[in-house]
């Protein structure tokens, strides 16, 4: 994140600083220590939640109605829409910020609209509600995306303040009825899907998690990836370590090693960066990527991904934006909308797991069944999910247990 | 063979040493017109958005003012430790453990009133930064344990405490499952002046105020530059080392922490464990920058402020990040070179000659 890596820089000058007047001292400035270290505290990504109640299916724009007058962008229908995005990480970094804005991009040939992107914002700070600021009244945005967790409670706040501007936040749970909507998607239905390929390749049976926070996203996604694995491999165990940051090359890199060490022979991951699956490719071990198909970076530990495609969501809010029909949601997308997908997999996933793959997507994109459906077990052995029963939103956007054959704790 | 040393100079005017600072500005802000030029944007429109978002304006103003105020108060921060040549490196700390007692106190008295209730978490961010330097205030005055290293580490420690408590103890039961810890009564918010500029700011002024006349103007403060200039004379006139040491670096602590209950009541909303910002570690390059003076901090921390303002208005003018933050640290550097060499001139001493350093 820029702040970080400004403190270091300003690290950096204290010493030059500290060293050109300890030139003239007699003092004991001896020692000097460089290291700002990252302490990303981010809380990025993270889930979304329709205030009360929970959506039953996902509320995709496209279905609400227009509202002539009180619709917050009647007077600039003439105008091309401006869209506005923040990101909480560097366009750079392969996962979540790049495939965000891989949907800027798409929208701009799409929809004509104009764009514009900030990169690295903190959550926390003044930053993000200046950069919002200037989006706004030096760039005339009508549409706010910004694309991190931690940016709600502002969004919420600016939303107030600048009714006639559209505010879109990813992964949050706030809403209001004018102008201020959130969206995300059910990344753990490919999240099992990737399971399954990576159950069907562990000869340790034994799988190493890299996962940024304990929040329900992540938890989410574990248990789903463990069910997957379960699902081909009745043995597989999960191992999680967590990282308290949602990029950071240097922790992730080691987490991945440490589980490596630990006996795991395929890394998965919940993080934004390529790291664990560069010291999956030098360990010889396999990995699943998240968020883009990252089989560039270790072409030959990559096994398939749970990928992020947000373009057409963009490009949808940004149509209603510019026909007025824009009506704030809680929008939280499957398969069957494509915000979420599985990159293609590894070639030696074996025939009849890519088949039963096929399968599982096709009962999923038809809604004849989900992922979380029972007899589903925490690590201590309860039932949480009756056999037959299916977990509802409200539970899954609130998930704070793990499935049996997970090792690790939350919190 | 010859090599240069940095000799000070004999009589610096407090004029001329402003000057250094805007001619140091004005050559890293044509570098940086290069590096703007080589990265295909227009460095006039760059600056004039610069400029424009830092200071045109009550509400630009106000958003400088509200980056001046950690600033200031860490930059005091540093500079009190640094009057007496020691270096606190880890304010990034005090200011969360401030800001985490702050937080536990207000969770455990919520029934006070608004001033009573800032009053008590203002104090608490004093107590909560000393309370963190106080290992390596009595490491250093009794030991001689240096105190660069010991601050810094416990920056990282006082973060991880807060991602703990996130996590665990103090995570809030209505946050859906999120690791967050409940926001800070409504009570307890600073009041704002204008704009985003909260009450902070004259809090930020007062003390640097009170401490710039208590370094210059008093025996105290006197004790304290001489215990840091010339130890041996210090000791000879009576001045209790140990006692200046370890009065210098709690205070030092406990203004950081100030800044972290600041930076908690007037502009966030909740303790997170990203609350400090940087801020702590921008105080080292501010208090560097005035010289160790608190009477320049105020100052520096205004135009420090400015710049991280308009560095970040940029980027919506599709500056990248990296360029943004290059010409940010150019220009402060600009700064930071300019003041050394009107304070200090370069000699070429020859091997041979062990006069020097």
């Amino acid at each position: 994140m820029s702040s970080k890596i400004f403190s270091k820089l300003l690290v950096l000058m204290a010493v030059f600083a500290l060293l050109a007047t300890a030139c003239g001292n007699d003092d004991d400035a001896d020692t000097q220590t460089t290291g700002a270290d990252s302490t990303a505290t981010a809380m990025a990504e993270s889930t979304p939640m329709a205030d009360a109640t929970p959506m039953a299916e996902s509320t995709p724009m496209a279905e609400s109605t227009p509202m002539a007058d009180a619709t917050p962008m009647a007077e600039e229908m003439d105008d091309e829409v401006v869209a506005g995005f923040v990101y909480v990480g560097p366009v750079g970094d392969a996962g979540w910020t790049w495939a965000h804005d891989q949907g800027r991009r798409y929208v701009e040939t799409s929809t004509g609209a104009v764009t514009r992107f900030v990169q690295s914002v903190p959550e926390e700070g003044p930053d993000f509600r200046s950069t919002v600021v200037d989006l706004i009244e030096n760039e005339n945005a009508d549409v706010v995306f910004a694309t991190s967790f931690g940016y709600m409670d502002t969004m919420e706040e600016l939303s107030g303040v600048y009714p006639n501007v559209v505010f879109e936040h990813a992964s949050g749970y706030k809403k209001n009825d004018t102008n201020f909507g959130n969206y995300f998607g059910r990344m753990y239905q490919p999240r099992y899907l990737s399971g399954m390929a990576a159950g069907a390749l562990t000869e340790a049976n034994q799988i190493g998690y890299v996962a940024a926070f304990p929040i329900p996203e992540v938890i989410r996604g574990i248990n789903a990836f463990t069910l997957g694995a379960q699902r081909v491999n009745p043995d597989v165990e999960v191992h999680v370590t967590w990282t308290f940051t949602w990029f950071d090359p240097a922790v992730e890199g080691d987490s991945a090693s440490a589980l490596l060490e630990a006996g795991a022979d395929v890394i998965a991951m919940h993080q934004d960066s390529t790291a664990p699956g560069l010291a999956a490719e030098s360990a010889g071990a396999r990995w699943v990527s998240y968020n883009s198909d990252m089989s560039a970076f270790a072409p030959d530990a990559f096994i398939t991904a749970p990928v992020w495609n947000w373009g057409p969501y963009y490009e949808r809010v940004i149509d209603a934006v510019r026909d007025g029909s824009y009506t704030p949601g809680a929008y939280w997308g499957g398969m069957a909308d494509g915000i979420v997908d599985l990159a293609p997999l590894a070639a030696d996933v074996p025939a009849d797991v890519v088949a039963e793959i096929e399968e599982v997507r096709a009962e999923i994109e038809d809604g004849s069944w989900d992922v979380f459906t029972g007899e589903i077990t925490d690590q201590d052995g309860n039932v949480q999910v009756a056999a037959g029963e299916v977990m509802d939103d409200g539970a899954m956007l609130g998930m704070e247990f793990f499935v049996e054959g997970v090792v690790g704790s939350i919190g | 063979m010859m090599r240069p040393v940095l000799v000070r100079r004999d009589r610096v005017l407090p004029a001329v040493q402003g000057f250094g600072f805007l001619v140091g500005i004005f050559v890293a802000l044509v570098l940086g017109a290069i590096l703007l030029l080589v990265s295909d944007s227009n460095p006039v429109e760059v600056y004039e958005r610069m400029f424009d978002s830092a200071f045109r304006g009550t509400d630009s103003l106000s958003r400088t003012l509200e980056r001046a105020t950690p600033l200031a108060l860490t930059g005091l921060a540093v500079a009190v430790a640094g009057s007496m040549g020691l270096w606190n490196i880890g304010a990034e700390g005090q200011m969360m453990a401030g800001a985490t007692l702050a937080t536990g106190v207000a969770m455990m008295t919520d029934g006070l009133s608004g001033p009573l209730l800032i009053a008590v978490m203002l104090s608490c961010g004093v107590v909560g930064g000393m309370v963190l330097m106080l290992g390596p205030a009595l490491a250093r005055s009794h030991l001689g344990v240096n105190e660069i290293i010991t601050t810094l580490m416990l920056v990282y420690v006082s973060i991880r405490i807060v991602e703990w408590l996130e996590v665990g103890r103090w995570k809030d039961p209505d946050s859906l499952g999120f690791p967050r810890i409940e926001e800070v009564p409504g009570q307890a918010s600073l009041p704002q002046l204008f704009g985003r500029a909260n009450v902070g700011v004259l809090v930020a002024l007062g003390l640097l105020i009170v401490f710039s006349l208590a370094v210059s103007r008093t025996a105290w403060g006197y004790e304290l530059r001489l215990a840091g200039s010339s130890p041996n004379t210090a000791r000879y006139a009576g001045v209790s080392l140990r006692r200046k040491v370890l009065t210098a670096l709690l205070l030092s602590g406990g203004i950081a922490g100030l800044a972290g209950a600041v930076q908690l009541t007037g502009t966030e909303v909740r303790l997170t464990p990203g609350l400090s910002n940087g801020f702590g570690f921008s105080g080292i390059i501010v208090a560097a920058l005035a010289l160790m003076r608190p009477s320049g901090v105020a100052v520096v921390a205004f135009v420090f402020g400015a710049v991280q303002v308009g560095g970040q208005s940029i980027q919506t003018l599709g500056v990248s990040a990296a360029i943004s933050t290059i010409l940010q640290a150019m220009i402060l550097f600009g700064a930071l070179t300019a003041v050394v060499f009107f304070n200090y001139r370069i000699r070429w001493a020859g091997s041979g000659d062990g006069s020097d350093v």
